[in-house]
């Protein structure tokens, strides 16, 4: 169990806690309104969920640090980019997923760019997202996350060269 | 046959792709499908003490608190406030959305909720060392850093991108859905 999972049960069990102690039937309402959420999220997810699963399987953590080595240049930084765009994932995973890639060869502005839009660009969700919306603002979030990403490339790139 | 496909686009997609993978390699329609279903546990894992809390922040906090700390007259404290929310939960991004939306529901500045949007995705300060330790302090400071400026002046921009007419429609949208 990860350590992200943890802490969210910690804080939800706690909360539910102080709830139950405070008003037994309000806590009853809050879990039932908070089922209800779920269930109207599950069917969203499900099939990006099997989007998610086949991009994992053809694009490896192999297959990464290799087109984001050294020698990959400007085109790296957009692939690195690119890739990230495609899911979430959430910092907890994509720290360290970035660390195996730089140990297996990659470089770190690419890295860099890849981390960013891969915590906070997520394209395969972008239909999620509009749901809850609708398509301006996430186009709007998904556009504004990934220029912080090529902002973020350029800054690592000027502290090298110093 | 037709609304099917136009209602499940992205089952209908990736079932194809299935497909085409099986007739390249049947170890790569395996590997897929186990992806899928670990996607799946672990959200399974995750998500009910979310939706718990989701539950109790609706129930709990009136409309009228949201509309007092982070509504259109919050000023800086909403966007602190969004900051905070966003930076101290745990969670992936696909979480927030529900979340948003509530605060939306509720009252919520526009500009605060879409900053609290971006910093969920990206900007996890309480893990800043388990970030340093993953990869080492180079990367998250300036991951970190550059991030949370673009996001404050994004944040601060969405007036001049989203008029009136914008805003009044999401929060009618937020009110009408359940």
């Amino acid at each position: 169990m990860s350590l992200e999972t943890i802490i969210i049960y910690g804080i939800g069990l706690l909360l539910l806690t102080i709830s139950f102690i405070k008003d037994k039937q309000k806590t009853y309402l809050a879990i039932k309104k908070g089922f209800k959420k779920f269930k109207k999220i599950v069917p969203i997810l499900l099939p990006l969920f099997l989007i998610v699963g086949i991009i994992l399987t053809l694009i490896t953590p192999v297959f990464i640090s290799n087109i984001l080595g050294e020698e990959s240049g400007v085109l790296g930084y957009i692939l690195g980019l690119t890739l990230g765009s495609i899911t979430f994932m959430s910092p907890f995973i994509a720290y360290p997923l970035g660390a195996e890639l730089i140990e297996q060869g990659a470089a770190l502005p690419q890295i860099a760019g890849f981390l960013v839009t891969l915590m906070s660009v997520g394209l395969v969700y972008f239909a999620a997202e509009s749901t809850y919306f609708n398509k301006k603002a996430a186009i709007y979030r998904n556009v504004i996350s990934f220029i912080g990403a090529i902002v973020v490339v350029l800054v690592v790139l000027v502290m090298q060269s110093w | 046959m037709v609304t099917f496909i136009k209602k499940n686009k992205f089952l209908t997609l990736g079932l194809v792709i299935l497909l085409i993978m099986s007739f390249v390699d049947i170890s790569l329609t395996y590997q897929a499908l186990e992806n899928t279903l670990f996607q799946f546990i672990s959200m399974l894992l995750i998500i009910p003490p979310i939706f718990l809390i989701i539950g109790l922040f609706d129930v709990w906090v009136p409309r009228e608190t949201i509309i007092e700390h982070m509504g259109e007259h919050s000023k800086a404290k909403g966007m602190v406030l969004a900051f905070f929310l966003g930076a101290f939960s745990a969670g992936p991004t696909l979480v927030a959305f529900p979340i948003a939306h509530l605060m939306l529901k509720k009252g919520a500045k526009y500009s605060n909720v879409i900053f609290f949007l971006m910093v969920w995705s990206s900007l996890k300060l309480p893990i800043i060392f388990f970030q340093i330790t993953a990869i080492g302090y180079y990367l998250p400071a300036i991951i970190n850093i550059t991030m949370l400026i673009v996001f404050i002046v994004s944040a601060l921009l969405t007036d001049a991108f989203f008029n009136e007419e914008d805003k009044k429609l999401y929060y009618k949208k937020a009110d009408n859905t359940e």
